[in-house]
C-alpha cells in the first residue's frame, strides 16, 4: 500500500465555545472505504467539510491527495469528490445543466466534459430524467444526479456525507454497489453515516466518533470484538460509548 | 370551525412570532423610528432648498410701453425682487434675469396687459414670475378691478421642459428601483442558497471565494440594472404621456439622447447596490434573516437619494463622491444637458470604486462556519462583526462582570425608546416653547428614561453612569478637547457637507435669539449644561456601557457616536455631531467615568453658544489660509487633550 490518500491527525475545529472535533487522528488508503461512524453530533460532518475545504481546522493538519487542506484548499478540492447529505442540487437547473457548469468549473474541455457526461449518464441511468429540472426529481433521481456531479472529474478521493439518509432500500442498494465500484477503481472514500449496518455492510474499515473523539477504530470484525464479542457494530458502538462514559475510564480500542 | 381553536392557534402563533426579536424590531422600531427619523431629515432638507428659493432676490426686467412700464416699476418693489434698468427677453433665456415683464395698453376699457416670460426649467425664475404676479395683481381698493390683466408665458423649448419634468423624476426613481432590482435577488443567491442546502455544494467547487462572490454581484447587478432600465424607459413615456394629455400647448417632446445618456448612471450604480446588498445578504443565515438585515440598509441607501433628489443639490467635487447622491445628481445632469465631462467620470469611477470595495467585502463578509453553524454560541452576529472587524474569531474583549452593567439589546431598546420619545413629544414640546421643551425633553426626559431604567433594572444610577471620581489629567484633556472639538468638526463638516447659509442663521438665532429675550446664562444653562448632563447620561451611560459589552472599545465609540448623530435628527449636523458622539464616547471610555464626557461636552456647546452671542462664529468672511489655520490649532489642542485623557486611561489601567 502506498502514502494514504487522506491523512488527519491531530485534527482540531471549535465553534465559539464548543468544540467539534478534539484531536481526531486516522487515515485512509487508495482502493479503501473507510466508514466515519457516530451519532448525530459525534463530529462526523465537521470532519467531512474540513477535508473538503469547506471548513477550516483550528489545529492539527488534515491532507488529501497529499496536499494540506488549509494551504491548498482550491487543489484540495479539485481532487476530491464531495456529497452532501442534502444533495445540494441546483434546483432551477437541468441535470444537463448542472454538470455542464461544474465540468467547466473543474476546467474540464468540452470534448472531455461531453465524454465523461456520457459515461455517467449509462452507469448512472440518468437518461431519463436528464433534461428536468432538478426541483421536479424524486429524492433517488436527486442522489443519482448528485453522485454524478461528485465524480464528474473523476477525483481521487470520494467524501461522502451521509449520502443514503432518506433514501428507499433500492436507492441505497444502488449507491453502495457505485460505492465499491469505485472502490474497486482505487478510490480512496470516507464514508459518514449513523446507519451502522450499513456501515457493516460497506465499510473496510471504521471509526468510531464520540464527543469529537476517535473512539475505536479498526475493521468492523475487529471493533466487534474489542467490545466482548458484540452481536453487531451497533452493540459495539454502544458497548464502547458506555464504558468511554464512565467515570474515570480511558477506552480507546484501535485495532489493524 | 370552533372559536376556541381558533383563538388557540391565534394565541400560539402570536406567542411564537413575538418571541422572534427580528419581527419586532421591523414591526416596531421601523414604523416609530426609523420612518420618523428618515421623514425628518427629509423635510429638513426640503425646508432648506425652499429656503434657499425664497432668499434668492429675483431678477426682474421690464418692457414695453413706457408710461405704463414705470407704473409697473413702481409696483414692483419689495427686498425680494431686484429691478434690472433694462432687459429684454434674451436676457431671460441668457440667464441674466429672471423674469421679463412685457407691457402694453389693453383694449378700450380694459387694463393694460402685463406678459410675464419666465424660463420654467428654473425654479428661480418660477419664483420670480410668483412674486411679479403677486405684485401686479394685487388690488388696491375694495370694488378696484384689477390694475393689469397678467398672462404668464414660458419660455423654454418643450425638449428641454420635458427633460426638466423627467429629471424631477427619473433620477430618484431609477435608483430607486435599481435598489429593488438588487434587493430579492441578492436575498435569493446569498440567504436562499443556504436555504435551499445548496450552500455546501457551491463551497466544494475548486473556485476561491472572491471569484465566487464577484458572480454573485455581477449577476445580481445584471438583474438590478435591467429593472432600472426598464423603469427608465417605462416611466419617460408614461411622464411625456400624462403631460401631453394634460397639456393645452404643444406637445411636449423627449429628449431621447440626454435620456439615453442617463443610461451611463446604471451599470455603476447596479454594481454598488448588488455588492453591498450581496456583502449583507452574506451574513444572514436565512431569508428572514436577510430581509431584517436588507430592509434597513434598503432605506439607508435610498436616503441619499432621496435628500439629493428633494434637496436639488449641485453636482460638486464633493456631491460626486458622496455614494447615491452623486448618481441621483448626475442622472438629473444627464437629463437636463448639463453634465461636466470631467465630473461624471468622477461620478461613475467613485461608485465603481465603491463597489469594489463592497465586492470585498462580500468575500470577507461570506464566513462559511457562521453560515453552517447557526446555533453555536460566539458565532451571532455581534461575534461575526467583530470578527470580521478585527480579523480574529476570538472572544470579545468585554468588560469584566459587572452586574450594574446594561446589555447590548437594553442599550439599543432604550435608544429606541428616546428616539420615539424625541419624535413624538421631545419635538412637539420644543416646537410650542423651545426653553422649556427643551428642558422638559432632557431633565424628565432623557435623565428620566435613564434613571427608570435604572430603577426599573434594580441597579444604582451612579453605577449605571459610571460616575466614577476622575483623574485630573482625564478632565484637564476633556477640557481641552471640549475646547478645540468645535473647530476641528466644525470645519470638517464645513469641508464635507456644507450647511445652506440659512441653517446656519436659524441655528444661530436659536442659540441668540435677536429679541434678546434669553439670557447668556440661561442659554448656557439650557443649551451647555442640560445636554451635557441628560445626553451625556443616556448616551455615555447605559448606551455605552451596553455596547461595550459586545464591542471593542472603538466600535463601540463610533457606534455611540453614530446613534448620538442621528439621535439629533438634523442633515446638516450629522456628521459633526456624531464625530463629537464618537469622542465623548471615546473619553468616557478611557476616563472609566462619565463626568469627562460631561465637562467635554459642556465645554464645546458653551464655546458655540458664546461665539454665537458674540457674533464672533461667522467663519464665511475668513480667508482658506485663515481656516487651515484655526483648523490646524485646534487639531493641535485636540490632540494634546486626548493624549492627556489616554495617559490617564494608562495610567488607570496599570495601577
Amino acid at each position: 500500500m502506498g502514502d494514504p490518500a487522506i491523512v488527519v491527525d491531530a485534527l482540531v475545529k471549535t465553534f465559539g465555545s464548543k468544540t467539534a472535533v478534539a484531536g481526531l487522528s486516522f487515515s485512509v488508503a487508495a482502493g479503501e472505504i473507510y466508514g466515519l461512524l457516530g451519532p448525530n453530533g459525534a463530529g462526523k460532518t465537521t470532519t467531512l467539510r474540513v477535508l473538503a475545504g469547506i471548513l477550516t481546522p483550528t489545529g492539527g493538519r488534515a491532507a488529501v491527495a497529499g496536499l494540506d487542506v488549509a494551504a491548498h484548499p482550491l487543489e484540495v478540492r479539485r481532487r476530491l469528490g464531495f456529497l452532501t447529505n442534502t444533495t445540494g442540487l441546483y434546483a432551477r437547473l437541468t441535470g444537463r445543466e448542472l454538470l455542464d457548469y461544474f465540468a467547466r468549473l473543474y476546467g474540464m474541455s468540452p470534448g472531455a466534459a461531453d465524454a465523461r457526461i456520457a459515461t455517467l449518464i449509462r452507469a448512472l441511468d440518468l437518461a431519463p430524467f436528464f433534461g428536468r429540472r432538478c426541483e421536479a426529481l424524486s429524492t433517488g433521481e436527486r442522489q443519482r444526479l448528485s453522485i454524478a456531479r461528485a465524480v464528474l472529474h473523476d477525483p481521487a478521493v470520494l467524501i461522502l456525507d451521509e449520502p443514503t439518509a432518506g433514501l428507499d432500500v433500492l436507492a441505497s442498494r444502488f449507491l453502495r454497489a457505485f460505492v465499491r465500484a469505485e472502490r474497486d477503481r482505487g478510490k480512496a472514500v470516507v464514508f459518514s453515516t449513523h446507519y451502522l449496518a450499513e456501515a457493516e455492510l460497506l465499510c473496510d474499515r471504521v471509526g468510531l466518533l464520540h464527543h469529537g473523539r476517535l473512539l475505536a477504530e479498526g475493521t468492523p470484525a475487529t471493533l466487534r470484538a474489542a467490545a466482548g464479542d458484540a452481536p453487531s457494530l451497533e452493540e459495539a458502538f454502544l458497548r464502547l460509548c458506555a464504558a468511554h462514559d464512565e467515570p474515570g475510564s480511558a477506552v480507546e480500542v484501535v485495532g489493524p | 370551525m370552533k372559536l376556541r381553536e381558533v383563538t388557540l392557534v391565534a394565541g400560539k402563533e402570536l406567542r411564537e412570532t413575538l418571541r422572534d426579536r427580528r419581527t419586532l424590531a421591523v414591526m416596531v422600531l421601523f414604523p416609530l423610528a426609523v420612518y420618523p427619523l428618515v421623514s425628518l431629515v427629509t423635510a429638513q432638507v426640503l425646508a432648506a432648498r425652499l429656503a434657499r428659493v425664497e432668499a434668492h432676490v429675483a431678477r426682474v426686467a421690464v418692457g414695453g410701453d413706457a408710461p405704463l412700464t414705470a407704473e409697473v416699476r413702481r409696483r414692483l418693489t419689495g427686498p425680494d425682487l431686484a429691478l434690472a434698468p433694462a432687459g429684454s427677453a434674451a436676457d431671460l433665456v441668457a440667464n441674466r434675469v429672471d423674469a421679463f415683464v412685457e407691457v402694453t395698453p389693453g383694449p378700450s376699457g380694459k387694463p393694460p396687459s402685463v406678459r410675464i416670460l419666465f424660463d420654467e426649467t428654473r425654479e428661480d425664475s418660477s419664483a420670480a414670475r410668483d412674486r411679479v404676479a403677486q405684485a401686479l395683481g394685487a388690488v388696491t381698493g375694495a370694488g378696484c378691478a384689477p390694475a393689469f390683466q397678467i398672462v404668464t408665458q414660458g419660455i423654454a423649448p418643450r425638449a428641454r421642459v420635458s427633460g426638466y419634468l423627467l429629471s424631477k423624476i427619473l433620477p430618484l426613481v431609477v435608483v430607486v428601483m435599481v435598489m429593488l432590482g438588487a434587493f430579492h435577488p441578492a436575498i435569493d443567491i446569498t440567504a436562499g442558497e443556504r436555504e435551499r442546502g445548496t450552500l455546501e455544494t457551491t463551497l466544494s467547487a475548486p473556485i476561491d471565494r472572491a471569484a465566487l462572490m464577484a458572480g454573485k454581484v455581477l449577476a445580481v447587478a445584471t438583474l438590478a440594472a435591467l429593472t432600472g432600465l426598464l423603469n427608465l424607459v417605462s416611466i419617460s413615456l408614461t411622464v411625456l404621456e400624462g403631460a401631453r394629455l394634460v397639456a393645452t400647448g404643444a406637445p411636449l417632446s423627449i429628449p431621447w439622447l440626454h435620456v439615453a445618456a442617463a443610461f451611463a448612471v446604471i451599470p455603476p450604480t447596479a454594481f454598488l447596490f448588488a455588492a453591498v446588498m450581496v456583502a449583507i445578504g452574506s451574513v444572514a443565515r436565512s431569508f428572514k434573516e436577510a430581509q431584517t438585515l436588507l430592509t434597513p440598509v434598503y432605506f439607508l441607501c435610498m436616503a441619499p437619494s432621496l435628500t439629493a433628489a428633494l434637496g436639488d443639490f449641485r453636482l460638486d467635487g464633493i456631491t460626486a463622491v458622496v455614494p447615491g447622491v452623486n448618481v441621483t445628481l448626475l442622472a438629473r445632469d444627464l437629463i437636463l444637458g448639463r453634465a461636466p465631462l470631467g465630473l461624471a467620470l468622477i461620478v461613475l469611477g467613485s461608485t465603481i470604486v465603491y463597489g469594489l470595495c463592497a465586492l470585498g467585502l462580500a468575500a470577507r463578509l461570506y464566513d462559511s462556519e457562521r453560515l453552517f453553524f447557526i446555533d453555536e454560541a460566539g458565532l451571532g452576529l455581534g461575534a461575526w462583526i467583530r470578527h470580521v472587524v478585527s480579523g480574529r474569531s476570538v472572544a470579545p474583549q468585554v468588560e469584566g462582570p459587572n452586574q450594574d452593567a446594561p446589555t447590548a439589546g437594553e442599550a439599543l431598546g432604550l435608544y429606541a425608546v428616546a428616539c420615539v420619545l424625541l419624535l413624538f413629544v421631545f419635538v412637539p414640546l420644543q416646537s410650542w416653547r423651545l426653553g422649556p421643551g427643551l428642558a422638559i425633553s432632557e431633565w424628565a426626559g432623557l435623565l428620566g428614561l435613564t434613571w427608570i431604567y435604572a430603577r426599573g433594572r434594580g441597579r444604582r444610577l451612579s453605577a449605571v453612569l459610571r460616575v466614577g471620581r476622575p483623574s485630573l489629567g482625564a478632565t484637564v484633556g476633556a477640557v481641552l478637547i471640549g475646547l478645540s472639538a468645535w473647530v476641528v468638526v466644525g470645519l470638517l463638516a464645513e469641508w464635507i457637507l456644507p450647511a445652506p447659509k440659512e441653517v446656519v442663521d436659524n441655528l444661530r438665532r436659536v442659540i441668540a435669539p435677536a429679541s434678546g429675550d434669553r439670557g447668556t446664562l440661561l442659554t448656557l444653562f439650557l443649551m451647555a449644561l442640560t445636554p451635557a448632563i441628560c445626553e451625556e447620561a443616556l448616551f455615555r451611560g447605559p448606551i455605552l456601557r451596553g455596547l461595550r459589552t459586545r464591542f471593542s472599545p472603538a466600535a463601540t465609540a463610533i457606534l455611540t457616536g453614530l446613534l448620538f448623530g442621528i439621535y439629533h435628527v438634523d442633515a446638516w449636523r450629522l456628521i459633526p455631531t456624531a464625530v463629537l458622539g464618537v469622542a465623548l464616547s471615546g473619553i468616557a471610555l478611557a476616563a472609566d467615568s462619565i463626568i469627562p464626557a460631561m465637562v467635554a461636552h459642556f465645554t464645546n456647546n458653551a464655546c458655540l453658544i458664546l461665539l454665537a452671542r458674540l457674533h464672533a462664529d461667522d467663519t464665511s468672511g475668513l480667508s482658506r489660509n485663515a481656516k487651515i489655520g484655526w483648523g490646524l490649532a485646534g487639531a493641535v489642542v485636540f490632540s494634546i487633550g486626548a493624549a492627556l485623557v489616554a495617559r490617564a486611561a494608562r495610567t488607570r489601567r496599570d495601577m
